[in-house]
């Protein structure tokens, strides 16, 4: 018994001893090696002082190699489009308004039909390997698109195919353009609007030798931006950036130096241990972390910081917001009483408490309510929406949602402090509809269907239970508003029966008749600026298809069948965009959206994007907003520029 | 001339297991409502900034349907993926990576899954067992009932909750190892290879620790059974000391099931440590089927199952021929 007692002692000590002595050791990084003196080093071997640390967007990748942007499945969220890559056009995500990037000027005009183009390139830009940008990649690019369609898979290539018609270099610099129709809208499809660009220019010197342009990887490219591709993980986990030391010559070299040395885009792994990585400064800007992790790690580390720092914290001006589809063919959400029953029996300001500790900006419309559109749409529709009567006479619109919000959360046990003081619109929105489950059940009741001890019956009898499909854990944040919304339902009487699903069957579902019933979404509701057309061209009869169609859609996916929508969206592409009447269709048509709810618009996507102070610092806040906070949008650039180390 | 019809028996029932696996394989990812076009589609929206025009995703709905090699009848593409799989063991390209290899994916995340999960499972089976034998053998004594507690307190700790822990404890308080993992690409340097151990350790010691309580009370349960058979109350009668009894008698005998489990287990290891690879952000293969099975990535998650079934399937036959050789009384006589 004794020897037992020793050996096995003695076995559990030498495996305690091991981990000591694997803890103790603590190897360097092998690249940390390359520091000198006491420079604080980070584990991809650059000074932390000079290294930009964030939280990569899309977790891990599994083609880290891959940096071709001729095929759509790269990781592009690692930099590529801010850093290494250049557009024609940029838009300014704090204005909505496109400047010149890589061109010298706006798109000429050049016939009054607006299918003829002149694009001037700016001279003086070099690839990274030293070569000039000029009108030759340009050329190279629209050629490579038109001969690739069918084998690249990057979206651009099948955009610019319905789009473009031909192409002309005039001289090293000028191109003209002709487009197969009307294109109002050339400056943000061969540029860029919010953040995606049809069209990205590769270098021809190096694309035009190789044999087979979907098989080529790219790997370690010749960029245009001012930033190269230092080294990689070949695992996914993450990508290194360094600035060029010509950066002046690169696509926005114009804005100003990039302060940082280089940029290191990283996965901490799950949201548990990515907070603790950010207590312990282990990066400078998160994106997408939770509100309760925000405030935990706040607890622990006072140099991390939100772009506010009153409730709602966030910046809440993303370009999309969140809201509910319905298969508008599929009975009875045919029926305009019954959406707007269930529009008043989601408390909006519950869901938003629950689910984003009430870190949320309502939105009535169908968009999201930022600096660009509240004045383009919200402001001037707000009597409109203050008068909008059902067809019973109520009047729906509450514009004390923010207010209400307020009191609610003060109620919850949120200090005052910590909340907007005064007029708090422009914090939670300009309002929303009134939660009234009892005017819901009178809309009901006046098409036939009626609340029960168990929830609510149709005119056959049976009990109505809707499906609604919300995302499971792949996005946590819309997962957590679709329970609110279904526990709000189920509250006012409605059997709800929430349905989660991967990401893969999410889009199916959002795309088939056959699949939907409700579901919270995001992609029906992004418009960015006074161009409602690119969300809603697709409002057209050809993107209709039967209530049990297992057809897939294209578009339309609010599923709006309204022949005057199909009216107004085929007269307003006629239109230049910023025309008079152009703007009138467009409130015009968020007028029909409400007042039929089609679609129950919900809140801004609440983009929380906090940062750490300790390795950096001038990020933009809402007292500093030289830009919007978005490290995946323009305004990166903007922030790169404009950051400061701190040690 | 028995052995060679028992290993031929074995080896036979050994295809037809892969050929159903793979079979199975094949329609049961088609049965999930998800779509890999569709998934793709709804990643280049959120590219293109919701801008798609819908013409633009007609067009790359049917570039995607060619390319995927999703056209033509269920029936065609399942000879054809036979013959692709079984003549050339090439699953062909990812839908979600497209147009990278299945093959190069699976072979870049499985040598981490290997080194990862082969050490800690052995290393906590061998630990486990070592510590449960002295556990059962000795089970009336209070130093074996800590050891038993041991194990009772290991076993049940969720594995999410036991690599928080560990993080909390030993990296985030103690400072002692990373958090999350980095990996440098490079020659493999003697310095690199510490560095791959230093931050794999964290994700090895979750892992052992998830397994050894199990193994502890396992092997107690079989020690404690074994000790009481016959031949073991005889060698105590002959005067056989307690630790020869413990090893020779007890040990040896109640391991034949152990044999069993980790030889199954180390099959299992091809599943990858979903849970581990999330949460130290640690490369595996574990994480690509998860990615895989919620983007409908078909040829993918061919890959990793069918490299899953080969090594189950193969574990499986390779214990029906090894294990004769440790028990004498299972040998099949001609």
């Amino acid at each position: 018994m004794a020897v037992a007692i020793r050996k096995v002692s003695a076995l559990l000590t030498a495996a305690v001893l091991v981990l000591g002595l694997v803890a103790c050791t603590a190897p360097k990084s092998p690249d940390q090696s390359n520091g000198t003196g006491n420079t604080e080093m980070t584990d991809v071997g650059t000074p932390r002082n000079q290294t930009l640390i964030v939280q990569t967007f899309d977790g891990k990748t599994d083609n880290p190699d891959n940096m071709n942007p001729l095929m759509g499945s790269y990781a592009l969220w690692r930099g590529f489009r801010e850093l290494g890559w250049g557009y024609l056009w940029e838009m300014d995500t704090a204005t909505g308004k496109s400047y010149p990037e890589l061109a010298a000027d706006l798109p000429k005009v050049m016939d009054a039909s607006y299918t003829k183009f002149q694009v001037s390139l700016k001279k003086g830009i070099y690839w990274s390997d030293g070569v000039q940008f000029n009108a030759d990649d340009l050329m190279y690019t629209l050629d490579t698109y038109k001969a690739g369609q069918g084998k690249l898979t990057y979206f651009g290539v099948s955009t610019l195919a319905s789009y473009v018609k031909s192409w002309t270099k005039v001289d090293d610099y000028t191109v003209e353009i002709d487009t197969q129709n009307p294109a109002y809208d050339f400056a943000t499809v061969l540029g860029v609007y919010t953040w995606g660009s049809a069209l990205n220019i590769v270098p021809k010197h190096v694309f035009e030798k190789q044999a087979d342009l979907a098989t080529f990887k790219n790997t370690t490219p010749v960029t245009i931006g001012p930033y190269t591709i230092k080294s990689f993980d070949p695992n996914g986990q993450w990508h290194l950036w360094q600035l060029r030391d010509d950066w002046q010559r690169s696509a926005w070299g114009d804005l100003g130096q990039p302060q940082a040395k280089y940029v290191y885009y990283k996965n901490f792994g799950d949201e548990q241990t990515r907070t603790l990585s950010f207590i312990k400064n282990q990066y400078d800007v998160d994106t997408f972390m939770s509100p309760d992790s925000i405030a935990a790690a706040q607890k622990q580390n006072k140099a991390i910081t939100t772009f506010a720092k009153t409730s709602p914290y966030n910046d809440m001006n993303d370009a999309c917001s969140y809201g509910v589809i319905m298969n508008l063919a599929k009975a009875p959400f045919d029926k305009k009483e019954v959406r707007w029953a269930l529009a008043l029996s989601l408390d909006l300001a519950s869901v938003s408490i629950n689910s984003m500790s009430g870190q949320v900006k309502a939105g009535a419309l169908a968009l999201p309510d930022t600096q660009i559109t509240r004045p383009l749409f919200y402001d001037p529709l707000q009597s409109w929406l203050k008068d909008l009567q059902l067809p019973d006479g109520y009047q729906p619109y509450d514009t004390n949602f923010a207010s209400g919000m307020v009191d609610k959360l003060k109620a919850a046990g949120t200090d005052a402090s910590a909340l907007p003081s005064g007029d708090a619109t422009s914090s939670y929105g300009l309002g929303w509809w009134k939660n009234d489950p009892s005017e819901a059940q009178k809309l009901l009741a006046s098409v036939g269907i009626t609340k029960g001890a168990d929830g609510f019956y149709q005119q056959n009898g049976k009990t109505w239970e809707i499906e609604l499909v919300i995302p499971s854990d792949w996005n946590k944040v819309m997962q957590r508003v679709g329970f609110s919304i279904a526990d709000s339902w189920t509250k006012a009487g409605f059997k709800v029966n929430t349905r989660q699903v991967d990401n893969g069957e999410f889009t199916k579902v959002q795309n088939t008749n056959s699949l939907l019933t409700a579901e919270v979404n995001w992609s029906s509701s992004c418009i960015f600026n006074a161009n409602y057309l690119n969300s809603w061209r697709s409002i057209m009869p050809s993107n209709v298809q039967p209530v049990d169609s297992t057809a897939t859609l294209n578009g339309n996916l609010a599923r709006i069948t309204d022949q005057s929508m199909f009216d107004l969206v085929a007269k307003a592409g006629k239109l230049p965009q910023d025309s008079a009447e152009f703007k009138t269709l467009g409130t015009d048509g968020m007028k029909i959206i409400t007042e039929n709810m089609y679609y129950i618009n919900m809140m801004n996507i609440s983009t929380t994007i906090p940062t750490n102070t300790t390795y950096w610092t001038n990020f933009p806040k809402q007292d500093n907003a030289y830009a919007v906070p978005y490290t995946w949008w323009s305004s990166f650039k903007k922030i790169l520029v404009s950051v400061k180390p701190a040690k | 001339m028995a052995v060679v019809r028992y290993i031929a028996k074995r080896f036979l029932g050994y295809l037809v297991v892969l050929f159903i696996g793979l079979t199975i394989t094949f329609f049961l990812p088609r049965l999930m409502p998800g779509s890999p076009i569709d998934n793709y589609i709804g990643q280049m929206q959120a590219r293109a900034g919701q801008n798609l025009s819908p013409e633009a995703i007609q067009q790359l709905r049917d570039s995607l349907e060619q390319l995927y090699g999703l056209k033509g009848s269920l029936g065609v593409q399942y000879i054809k993926f036979l013959e692709r799989v079984l003549l050339h063991f090439d699953f062909g390209p990812s839908f979600t990576s497209y147009p990278e290899p299945v093959n190069k994916i699976i072979l870049n995340a499985l040598p981490w899954t290997i080194a990862l999960l082969v050490t800690s499972t052995v290393i906590a089976w061998l630990l486990g067992n070592l510590v449960g034998i002295v556990a059962g053998y000795f089970n009336k004594r209070k130093f074996a009932s800590a050891l038993e507690i041991m194990g009772i307190f290991l076993y049940p700790i969720p594995y999410y909750v036991l690599a928080l822990t560990v993080i909390l404890i030993l990296a985030y308080y103690l400072g002692a190892f990373p958090i999350s993992s980095t990996f440098l690409p490079g020659p493999l340097t003697f310095q690199r290879v510490m560095w791959i151990i230093y931050n794999s350790t964290l994700p090895a010691l979750t892992l052992i620790l998830a397994g050894f309580g199990w193994n502890i009370l396992s092997m107690k349960a079989l020690a404690v059974s074994t000790k009481e058979e016959g031949f073991v109350q005889f060698a105590r009668l002959k005067g056989v000391p307690d630790w020869r009894r413990m090893n020779r008698y007890v040990f040896r005998n109640a391991l034949l099931p152990q044999i069993t489990a980790l030889v199954l287990s180390l099959g299992t290891i091809f599943n990858g440590a979903l849970l581990t690879e999330m949460i130290f952000a640690y490369p595996g293969i574990g994480l690509l089927m998860r990615t895989a099975a919620g983007a409908g990535d078909y040829n993918l998650l061919y890959g990793t199952i069918t490299t899953t079934i080969i090594a189950v399937s193969t574990a499986a036959f390779a214990l029906d021929l090894v294990y004769p050789l440790f028990d004498p009384r299972i040998r099949l006589k001609g």
